[in-house]
């Protein structure tokens, strides 16, 4: 088989999809043509029988080649030119036999009358085995009964027309076109709110000889222009009778938008019919159209869609739409027919409880609609069913996500109960909180029920589905009216009533008993059920005169769930009388004559009731003595007995009756051999234990007390068996860090002896105070110290030691705080020895000041210290040797330097003190007399005795160097000229001749320098700084102009000029007295203060006698030096002339 | 205040009825129920729009207002009648507006049934409309006029119409609480004319 498609060949119309097949059989080419596109679906089927050998067909086919193919399509198109199969004819017969069929039982067929024949020509038509085999027409065409498979030899002989001639025909079933009558559609309608089309048709299978398959295609067009919007086929069988089919289709467009048609044709797919089958016509065209009225209108109309859809909108109206939005967004506008327009709304989201405004706007007008988008329902969740009373049944369920639609659109759940058919029904309408559950009533002798609960909404449906066994699913009402009653003190009776119809079941119930301070107790109880009635239970085991607070719940036996609590009632149970004497103790006075009976209240669980009041009694063999109704705030009595051997009895009285009597002896039997110990407790209480003594027949009895307190030793005591060994002792009241007192008493024949004291605490803490301690003794290298205990309150444990710090420190330094730090200088000293009262440090330094710090400790801790500075003595051999070592040494070398200097005296004189030439054997300076008297201006000439000065600057500042003596001679003398520019506002050069004061040896030098000397006072200190702040200059020279200046500016030398004016900065506030050591200088108060002619320089020097070297006035700065202060110093000492 | 047809000099006034100071606090405390219901009005078609999903409430979104059946705005000429045509006129209205009110609140139950508040406004409003319309007719019966007789009743007729759609229904919703604006913020003003010192 060869098979070309992809061709496109124009029959009258284009058909896209057009495929030539060829197929070769033996002796036989088969050619069809058809196509899948075209309307009516043309086919068309060439055979051509080409007989030939077998043999050769075989022989060829190996050499077919592109020249066979175009012979194979000339020969198809020739038979599509030429339809009627192989037919013998001739010139002047009839011609061009056609046959059809619409039915399959009759054949329609026509032929060609022969050139020249009249119009009332006649023919005989002769069928070859056919009976009767011939027959006569008057047309030229007939109805033949459809032929067998097989070619039928037609002969057509045209009657009375002698110029033609007898035609034969060779007819087959495949010549004949099988083209069905034109379907008719019977009924075509629309259901407007859905936008849903429905056809109505029948298949007239009655005329169909078979069943065959039908195909029918259904078209439908829109608007007047007629735009196929829909193309369908529908697939169905003939069944031999007339059968009407359906077809609906829902338009994505509101019908009432536009008009809507519908056509319809067929293909008879007969698979026994081997000739041409073809596709029917296509069926007149029905239509569906919406009247619109004046009015405009907007469809759909309130429609519900889901999330999510595509949905179109129109307008119906004869006004002109200007615009068109949905909600708040506008969408372009799609023109129909008329004025008629819609718009599209792709994937819609959620609406708004109120729906989805769509609106049309015109010119004069605003139409609207509303559409709905939610979801379907979901699949009810949690679906619960269960019964309160056996009455009814109360399902409930989740509904899951919002479906986004409500009122009339919203979810209705339907319950339907299968076994008996019976169904609810609820709707939810979307109110807030609105709750989801049905109430079905349980049915008589029906316990299993099949619920199914669906929902459904104009969107979708879903359903879930629960078995229940309703008497397994009881949660009873809370139960109400609960009573409570009395039995006895120990038993109550507790009734409560139960809303409900479980006679068919058992009922668990549950009592809640509380008792103050004690745990809750849950007791179960199980009942027949009844129907509303009351439930009642007994309630023992109870406490006599306690307070419970009772309340009940049930459930059905087969556990489903806890009803509610009942509201609680409160009860106090009936007084019994106490079931136990007090705990009682007795103490003898000091004075060993009253006897102090204690006992404990009872407590109550075992007083039963209100105690109202005790009855004590002591009894012995001779005598007894009662004390009555003591009341019961009081836990004690005294009685004034002698020393006889009594039973003391105590009994406790309620108002149900007195308890039994608890007895206790008086008599101590004495223990000489007995030692205070000493204990420690766990925190929370003390551990006593003994040894296990047959002879104590009674019980032991450990009483306690604080044992700072005074007498009566008696805090509390505690009972034990008489076969115990130990006891742990344990009280509120016990606090740590307080010594307490433990006595443990052991009871044989009716006496009780003392077999233990113990001294111990709850919890040992460290101690609160410091020891106080004195220093006894110091010596040069030791201190003795002592200290005392301290109190038991304030020590708070035992006393385990002392610690002692020691360390070289004063009061002041910082070395005080940290003793104990660990620092490797602080020496430490642990005494563990509690009964060391004094300790004696050795090895110390002399006249040392030392830190003390003593602290003492106990297990809980180290307490706090006391300090203490004690310097040791000094040591007198020591300081001795100190002063006469140095002294010795100072002699030696005085007593050596001495003689090495006089013996070497010539040497020194001559290279320290060479002579000095006298000047006046030099003749060029002996001037003239007058000359020198008359004129001053000469007078540097003059050769006037002018005996050099010495002058001694003494420093007296403590920074700088000392210098005991200095000899200047003036550098003015020698640079004259250098002065007035250097300073010339405050020239200090001082020219004076002072008169001979000291007989010194005269300077020669001097003498040549003129009769005016100049006197330089110069700060030792600036001297010895020469290059002091040199940038600083300006502003010192600026700030020396300010105020006052004192006597010292010297502009001797820059170096000089420069410490000078330092020194001025330092001093420019103001006046500065004269009484600083710098202002003052060393003169003498004859000399001249205004030799020159300048007589801005003022005052000079200070109030010092005249060779002394000691200020007058001594300074009252703080920076003065202290030993210019008055008092001696061993500077003063060497420097000092002993002038007074 | 001028001397207008229907003001409290009218010489018309019974003579049988309250005496006129007892009128005059009438006319106020009436005016001053309506004064309240008009901002309540004013509240409640704000809270209707919001309700309706855009555009409703949108800025420049005035859907025509279409007839509503038994009750019309007032009328251009209301000012121009006299004071008790226009006391009646009033009372007329109001007594009509309740159970379009209740129409209204009705469709709101099923359109939006979680908005409580809108709904609770509905059913205030058609209570207070039905007091306003009593109180107007009592100070009418005070001024000696007889009240017309009511409006036909305009439920049924409004209900038919809100079966052509959800739209046509909230379009009628928001034209029944404008008419409940207007005629109570109109009786306000009505009745301020017949107080001393009220409008002329």
């Amino acid at each position: 088989m060869l098979r070309i498609g992809r061709e496109q060949i124009s029959f009258g119309c284009v058909c896209s999809f057009v495929f030539l097949e060829i197929r070769w059989k033996a002796g036989s080419v088969h050619i069809a043509f058809w196509s899948q596109d075209c309307p009516g679906r043309t086919m068309m089927d060439l055979a051509s029988r080409l007989r030939r050998p077998s043999q050769r067909v075989a022989g060829e086919s190996r050499r077919m080649t592109s020249h066979f193919w175009r012979f194979l399509w000339t020969l198809a198109l020739l038979g599509l030119m030429s339809p009627v199969n192989s037919q013998r004819k001739a010139p002047g017969a009839p011609r061009d036999l056609k046959c059809t069929t619409a039915n399959l039982r009759v054949w329609d067929c026509s032929w060609k009358a022969p050139s020249g024949a009249g119009r009332g020509a006649l023919y005989e038509v002769c069928i070859e085995n056919r009976s009767p085999p011939c027959y006569q027409l008057g047309k030229t065409n007939t109805q033949i009964p459809s032929l067998l498979p097989g070619d039928h030899e037609i002969t057509i002989n045209p009657l009375h027309d002698f110029g033609s001639s007898m035609s034969k025909f060779v007819l087959n079933e495949k010549d004949v076109s099988f083209i069905p009558d034109t379907p008719e559609i019977l009924d075509l309608s629309a259901d407007f709110p859905t936008s849903t089309l429905h056809l109505r048709w029948s298949d007239k299978g009655s005329v169909f000889p078979r069943h065959s398959n039908v195909i029918w295609e259904i078209k439908v067009l829109r608007k007047d222009s007629m735009e196929v919007v829909k193309l369908v086929t529908h697939n169905t069988t003939l069944n031999g009778k007339d059968t009407v089919h359906h077809w609906s289709w829902v338009s994505d467009m509101p019908l009432e938008c536009t008009t809507h048609s519908v056509g319809l044709r067929c293909y008879v797919d007969d698979p026994h019919f081997s000739g041409r089958k073809e596709w029917s016509n296509w069926s007149p065209l029905k239509n569906i159209s919406w009247s619109a009225d004046s009015h405009g209108r907007v469809f759909p109309v309130d429609k519900v869609i889901p999330v999510g859809s595509d949905i179109t909108f129109c307008c119906v109206t004869l006004e002109k739409v200007l615009s068109a939005q949905i909600g708040s967004v506008k969408r372009p506008l799609i023109h129909l027919d008329g004025e008629n327009v819609a718009i599209k709304i792709y994937n819609i989201s959620v609406s708004e409880n109120s729906g989805t405004n769509v609106v049309f706007i015109t010119k004069e007008d605003i139409y609207g609609t509303v559409i709905f988008a939610g979801y379907p329902p979901d699949i009810p969740q949690k679906l619960n069913c269960e019964t309160y009373d056996l009455k009814e049944i109360i399902c409930t369920w989740d509904p899951g996500r919002p479906t986004a639609l409500a009122g009339p659109r919203g979810t209705t759940y339907t319950l339907f109960e299968s076994f008996s058919g019976k169904h609810e029904v609820q709707r939810l309408e979307g109110f807030i909180n609105e709750s989801c559950r049905l109430l079905f009533q349980i049915l008589p002798n029906q316990e299993l029920y099949n619920f199914t609960l669906s929902a459904h909404n104009p969107l979708g449906q879903s359903q879930t589905r629960i078995l229940v066994n309703v008497t397994e699913r009881v949660y009873p009402h809370a139960p109400t009216s609960v009573k409570v009653k009395d039995i006895n003190a120990t038993a109550v009776t507790l009734s409560w009533h139960l809303p409900g119809s479980f006679a068919k079941i058992k009922l668990l119930c549950q009592v809640e008993i509380n008792k103050m301070n004690s745990a809750q107790e849950l007791r179960n109880v199980t009942f027949q059920g009844a129907d509303g009635s009351s439930y009642l239970t007994a309630v023992g085991g109870l406490h006599p005169y306690t307070v419970y607070v009772f309340r009940v719940r049930c459930s059905g036996e087969t556990f489903w769930k806890w009803s509610r609590w009942s509201s609680e009632k409160q009860y106090l149970t009936t007084e019994a009388i106490p079931s136990k004497g007090p705990d009682t103790w007795r103490e003898w006075r000091s004075d060993g004559r009253n006897l102090v009976i204690y006992w404990k209240p009872l407590p109550i669980n075992e007083a039963n009731g209100k105690i109202l009041f005790y009855n004590v009694s002591c009894s012995s063999d001779e005598r007894t003595e009662s004390l009555s109704e003591i009341p019961d705030p009081q836990h004690k009595a005294e009685i004034q007995l002698d020393r006889n051997d009594y039973i003391i009895s105590v009994v406790a009285k309620n108002s149900a009756g007195p308890s039994p009597p608890s007895k206790i002896a008086s008599m101590e039997i004495p223990n000489d051999d007995l030692e205070t110990e000493q204990t420690v407790g766990g925190g929370k209480g003390i551990l006593l234990t003994w040894h296990y003594d047959p002879n104590m027949t009674c019980d032991y009895v450990v009483k306690w007390c604080n044992s700072s307190r005074v007498e009566p030793c008696l805090m509390d005591w505690k009972k034990v068996p008489s076969n115990g060994t130990e006891t742990v002792v344990e009280s509120d009241h016990f606090r740590p860090g307080v010594r307490y007192n433990f006595f443990l008493y052991g009871c044989r024949n009716q006496g009780y002896q003392l077999l233990r004291s113990v001294i111990g605490y709850i919890e040992e803490l460290a101690p609160v105070v410091a020891p106080n301690f004195t220093v006894e003794d110091t010596s040069a290298d030791s201190i003795l110290v002592k200290w005392e205990d301290i109190p038991v309150e304030e020590l708070r444990g035992f006393l385990r030691g002392y610690l002692f710090y020691f360390e070289k420190g004063e009061r002041d330094t910082s070395k005080m705080r940290g003793l104990e730090s660990g620092r490797p200088d602080v020496k430490v000293k642990n005494i563990t020895d509690v009964s060391q009262k004094t300790l004696r440090i050795a090895d110390l330094q002399s006249k040392t000041s030392y830190h003390l710090v003593l602290h003492a400790y106990t297990s809980g801790g180290l307490g706090p210290g006391r300090s203490m500075f004690v310097v040791t003595k000094e040591n007198s051999v020591g300081l001795i040797i100190a002063i006469l070592i140095p002294v010795a040494v100072a002699v030696t070398v005085g007593v050596v330097s001495s003689i090495l200097c006089y013996r070497k005296r010539e040497w020194i004189k001559e290279t320290f003190y060479p002579d000095i030439p006298n000047p006046e054997n030099c003749k060029a300076l002996q001037f003239q007399k007058g000359v020198c008297e008359g004129n001053s201006a000469l007078k540097t000439l003059e050769m006037n005795p002018c005996t050099p000065n010495n002058v001694e600057v003494l420093e007296t500042r403590v920074t700088a160097p000392k210098i005991e003596d200095t000899e200047i001679i003036s550098p003015v003398a020698e640079r004259p000229g250098e002065s007035p520019e250097a300073e010339p506002e405050n020239p200090v050069v001082v020219s004076y001749c002072p008169p001979v004061i000291e007989e010194e040896v005269p300077n020669p030098g001097a003498d040549e320098a003129g009769g005016t000397s100049q006197v330089i006072y110069i700060d030792v200190q600036s001297m010895y700084q020469p290059q002091a702040k040199p940038e600083e200059e300006p502003e010192t020279e600026a700030a020396a102009g300010a105020g006052y200046k004192p006597q010292m500016h010297l502009p001797v030398t820059s170096a000089v000029e420069h410490a000078a004016a330092e020194d001025d900065a330092d001093n420019t506030a103001g006046y500065r007295p004269q009484a600083s050591v710098r202002a003052w200088s060393l003169v003498s108060p004859d000399s001249p203060r205004s030799t020159g002619s300048n007589s801005e320089v003022g005052s000079f020097g200070s109030p010092c006698s005249v060779n002394s070297r000691q200020f007058l006035i001594p300074p009252k700065d703080g920076d003065s030096p202290k030993s210019d202060g008055g008092g001696w110093s061993f500077t003063n000492f060497f420097q000092n002339k002993p002038n007074d | 205040m001028s001397r207008r047809e229907g003001s409290l000099e009218n010489p018309q006034a019974d003579s049988s009825v309250s005496s006129l100071p007892q009128l005059e606090a009438k006319i106020h405390q009436t005016q001053s129920l309506a004064r309240l219901l008009t901002k309540y009005a004013e509240q409640l078609l704000q809270e209707y729009v919001q309700a309706q999903g855009d555009p409703f409430g949108l800025p420049g979104f005035s859907p025509p207002w279409m007839p509503v059946v038994g009750l019309s705005a007032p009328a251009p000429g209301h000012a121009g009648l006299p004071a008790p045509e226009r006391l009646q006129l009033d009372a007329r209205a109001l007594a009509a507006l309740p159970p379009l009110l209740d129409v209204v609140r009705r469709l709101q139950a099923e359109l939006n049934p979680r908005a409580q508040r809108l709904l609770r406004r509905l059913e205030d409003a058609a209570r207070q409309a039905r007091a306003l319309s009593a109180a107007v007719e009592a100070v009418l019966a005070a001024l000696g006029s007889e009240p017309r007789g009511p409006w036909p009743e305009p439920a049924a007729a409004t209900a038919a119409a809100t079966t052509a759609g959800v739209f046509p229904a909230k379009v009628l919703g928001l034209r029944v609480c404008g008419l409940y604006l207007e005629w109570v913020s109109r009786t306000e003003a009505d009745l301020g004319q017949l107080v001393p010192g009220g409008p002329a």
